[in-house]
């Protein structure tokens, strides 16, 4: 096979544990994918597929029934969904999917109107955190690494990097990201993770965490 | 809800014997590009071509049915739930449906750039129309088209066949020159264009 094509089988591909006990088949990450957000969510009956979410004003969302059936809510609204039901839901709508059969897979598609697509690696942290929790640090490592490395400026990135070594345990190279992270965040938006983000509850009691709530 | 199954999607026939399934344009996306094709066993499903016009990266991801596709001259026969990434525009991709039921999704863009509806969406849109003689219809779509994406060469030409087909001559010579005179390649189309055979004798035809 040439190096210009890739073939990947979703119910083969390496699956992430994601929040509110969901998994993700980190699509984008795993080909490279680059135009859109391209990921897929697989689930056994009664399992949630993608986490309930909204989303940002402008970014669109397409959801795709790839195999087995799946029950849809977005905003008030519930519909029954088996394979081939494509799902399209507009930005800032309340939207979540539960499995009906065993074995369902929903394909998802996502971008923001107007903008080039911008990957923010929320689903390469999945996966690179998946790897920590079964004892792959090196695995995980590797990833925040890699994404560092293509994003070195952008903060959530570093960021997630300290979350990774502090729910691993390593306090001090935890501390150096988030510092960075700090530094790199001019306009404060991290503020709130600081505050709130459960994953730097390891860090708290150390004294150095004061420095990053300042 | 906004929702659909691949089965209620308009089905538009296509020369190659494959059916377009417009999904972007059904649902109104904007933020990328996705269609979905349908086709019977034997059939053409994704047609044979390059994205070098477009420097487009493409998914193609079977829902239903099976598909042999041929990418950079190598065969896989791929089932529901399996996909192709082809990362390099260069690379010369077809699907053939080896079943009855085969349906692709197909994703795609040009990396690092907003998404721009292809013309094409629009050029094919218009065709069964234009083929059935319903030019109100055709116009319609086509002149949808040049709203979203102003002096577009391909959609001007179809335009140009379009009035051609209609009677409306001098509507079909400006407007033909217009898509010459932005795409050269649609002077060498208009020589054997049958859609374009009422005006061929005209002086302000572009030889």
């Amino acid at each position: 096979m040439s190096d210009g094509y890739e073939i990947l089988t979703l119910d083969e591909a390496e699956t992430a544990p994601h929040r509110e006990n969901t998994t993700l088949i980190p699509v984008r990450h795993l080909l490279g994918f680059r135009p859109a957000g391209v990921n897929a969510w697989k689930a056994d009956t009664g399992g949630q597929l993608m986490p309930p979410h909204e989303e940002d004003s402008g970014n669109e969302e397409l959801y795709v029934v790839v195999s087995g059936r799946a029950t849809f809510t977005v905003g008030d609204e519930t519909a029954d969904a088996p394979a081939g039901t494509l799902v399209f839901v507009p930005p800032q709508v309340h939207r979540s999917a539960i499995a009906a059969e065993d074995g369902t897979i929903v394909f998802v598609v996502g971008g923001t109107v107007g903008e080039a697509f911008n990957a923010g690696g929320w689903d390469s942290f999945a996966l690179a955190d998946g790897y920590r929790q079964a004892g792959r640090l090196e695995d995980g490592r590797a990833i925040m690494a890699q994404l560092i490395a293509e994003k070195p400026d952008y903060w959530p990135t570093t960021y997630n990097a300290g979350c990774f070594e502090a729910l691993a345990g390593d306090n001090d190279a935890a501390f150096e990201h988030l510092r960075r992270a700090k530094k790199l965040d001019t306009e404060g938006h991290s503020a709130p993770y600081f505050r709130e983000d459960s994953d730097l509850d390891p860090l708290r009691d150390d004294p150095r965490f004061q420095e990053l709530l300042g | 809800m906004n929702l659909a199954h691949i089965d209620e999607l308009d089905a538009i026939e296509m020369p190659d014997g494959f059916v377009w399934r417009p999904v972007r344009r059904r649902f109104g996306i904007r933020a990328f590009g996705t269609n979905a094709y349908t086709s019977r066993a034997n059939g053409q499903i994704v047609e044979e071509h390059t994205e070098n016009t477009l420097g487009h990266e493409e998914i193609y991801l079977v829902l239903r049915g099976r598909v042999r596709f041929t990418v950079d001259g190598d065969e896989h026969e791929l089932g529901p739930g399996q996909l192709v990434y082809v990362r390099d525009p260069s690379v010369r991709r077809a699907g053939v449906a080896l079943t009855d039921d085969a349906a692709v999704l197909a994703v795609g863009g040009k990396p690092g750039e907003p998404h721009d509806i292809s013309a094409w969406e629009y050029t094919f849109a218009a065709s069964p129309s234009l083929r059935a003689g319903r030019f109100d219809e055709a116009r319609r779509v086509l002149h949808e088209g040049l709203e979203a994406k102003p002096g577009s060469p391909p959609i001007l030409y179809d335009l140009a066949c379009v009035e051609a087909l209609a009677g409306e001559m001098d509507k079909a010579l400006e407007l033909l020159n217009e898509s010459v005179a932005a795409e050269e390649r649609f002077r060498e189309y208009a020589q054997t264009d049958e859609d374009l055979a009422s005006i061929r004798d005209d002086p302000r035809f572009p030889s």
